[in-house]
C-alpha cells in the first residue's frame, strides 16, 4: 500500500502546479504525464490511456487525470 | 443479454454476473511481444447503482499487473473513505454478445460491504448500456 501512496507523487505534484492554467484550455479533458512530460489533454480516459502507452511504452508509469476545478468524491453506497 | 434470476435470488443477492478481468488490451498484445504475461481473472461480479465508479478488490490489481493511472477519493457509506488507487483494465463478459471494455478505468478499495462480490460494477459502467431489472419475474437484462 506504501508503494501505491507513493505511486505517480511526481506527476500528481505537476498535475497541481499547472492545474489552474489547463483548465482555461482544457475543462474536463483527461491530461497524461510521465514524470515531468506531458503527453497532452485527450477527451476520455481510454484514448488518453492509449496516448499514454504509445508515448512512454506499457513498462512506465504515468498518471492519467481529468480536469476538474473541484476535484469530485465518488461515493459508493 | 438476460440475466435469469428467480426473484427470491435477485432479491437476496443482487443482479450480478461472471466477469473477465485484466490488463488492458494493448498492454496484452505488446507485452506478449516481449514475453510479458498478464493474466486474467474471473470474478463475480454485482451491477452496483449505487456505485459512481466501478470498484474492485485491490488483490485483482496485484494478481492481474494492472497499471496505476491516479488516485481517487471514494466516500463508501457505512465503510472505507479515502484516496484509492485507480488501475486501467479491460473487462469482458464471457458467455455473453456483450462487447467487451477494452479500456476501462476501476479503482481498488476493499468491498466491505458485499463479501460474496469481487467486483462493483458503477455507473461509469452502467452509462454505456440499458439495463432493466423486473423484480416481480426475476429478470434482468442488459443491452449494449
Amino acid at each position: 500500500m506504501a508503494t501505491e501512496e507513493k505511486a505517480l507523487q511526481k506527476e500528481l505534484t505537476v498535475f497541481e502546479q499547472h492545474k489552474r492554467e489547463w483548465l482555461r484550455n482544457h475543462p474536463g479533458d483527461f491530461v497524461v504525464i510521465a514524470d515531468e512530460t506531458v503527453a497532452g489533454f485527450y477527451p476520455d480516459y481510454e484514448s488518453a490511456f492509449k496516448a499514454g502507452l504509445g508515448k512512454f511504452g506499457i513498462q512506465a508509469s504515468f498518471l492519467v487525470k481529468q480536469l476538474w476545478a473541484e476535484e469530485p468524491v465518488y461515493l459508493i453506497h | 443479454m438476460k440475466l435469469p434470476f428467480t426473484p427470491t435470488t435477485l432479491f437476496q443477492q443482487g443482479p450480478h454476473l461472471e466477469i473477465l478481468i485484466s490488463a488492458t488490451k494493448l498492454e496484452v498484445i505488446e507485452g506478449r511481444a516481449i514475453g510479458l504475461e498478464y493474466p486474467d481473472m474471473s470474478v463475480r461480479a454485482l451491477i452496483d447503482t449505487g456505485a459512481s465508479l466501478t470498484i474492485i478488490n485491490p488483490q485483482i490489481a496485484t494478481t492481474c499487473k494492472l497499471k496505476q493511472t491516479g488516485r481517487q477519493k471514494i466516500n463508501a457509506v457505512g465503510g472505507e473513505a479515502g484516496e484509492f488507487p485507480e488501475y486501467a483494465a479491460a473487462i469482458s463478459f464471457p458467455g455473453s454478445r456483450l462487447p467487451s471494455l477494452d479500456t476501462t478505468r476501476v479503482v481498488a478499495c476493499p468491498i466491505i460491504r458485499q463479501p460474496f462480490f469481487s467486483c462493483l460494477i458503477g455507473r461509469d459502467i452502467l452509462r454505456k448500456w440499458l439495463f432493466t431489472y423486473d423484480g416481480r419475474s426475476g429478470e434482468v437484462e442488459i443491452i449494449a
